[in-house]
């Protein structure tokens, strides 16, 4: 939302002291909340986009988004969690079930899954998900 | 407006700052890399 010369300032005043060399990444001054409209996530009567996540595989299709209202962040974690579980399915076309982490058992693809209905428990338990 | 998982990211320009400089960004230039896109209200909060 705010200007590049704000970034610029939140950059060098406090940024530069958490991460060494600054935050790495372009900062886009979303001028009037014109991609959070695209997006969805612009709060007209606040005037804010709110904590809203994308994440865009390489083709430019969206695959998994997070909408949050402004008092909570974000995990870090959560996000690098998805990242890793698209590139994995992308590479190998296995499926990744609920609470998989590299290392975690998936399963299989597409068809293989589909002749599996109502066998999933017997490869898949509810620890995983933890 | 809104989007959809699984449907292509709406591309759009913009200017921002990176590296010490204005530049513009254009969403498209990031063909072929994953890309997060992350909006926050104001800067100097949490994100």
């Amino acid at each position: 939302m705010d200007s590049n010369f704000s970034h610029k300032v939140w950059q060098e005043v406090e940024l530069s002291r958490m991460v060494k060399g600054g935050i790495p990444f372009p900062m886009i001054a979303d001028a009037g909340g014109k991609i959070g409209s695209m997006y969805g996530v612009y709060d007209e009567e606040g005037g804010v986009d709110v904590r809203g996540r994308f994440l865009i595989d390489p083709a430019g299709v969206l695959q998994a988004m997070e909408v949050l209202t402004p008092p909570v962040g974000r995990n870090v974690l959560e996000v690098l969690r998805q990242l890793k579980a698209y590139q994995h399915h992308q590479k190998t076309g296995e499926l990744m079930p609920s609470g998989w982490q590299p290392g975690k058992p998936t399963l299989p693809p597409g068809t293989q899954a589909l002749a599996r209905a109502g066998h999933v428990w017997e490869i898949w338990k509810v620890e995983n998900a933890f | 407006m809104g989007v959809m998982v699984g449907k292509k990211a709406p591309d759009f320009t913009a200017k921002a700052f990176h590296k010490g400089a204005e530049k513009e960004i254009k969403l498209s230039d990031f063909n072929g890399k994953w890309v997060m896109l992350c909006f926050y209200p104001a800067d100097f909060t949490c994100v």
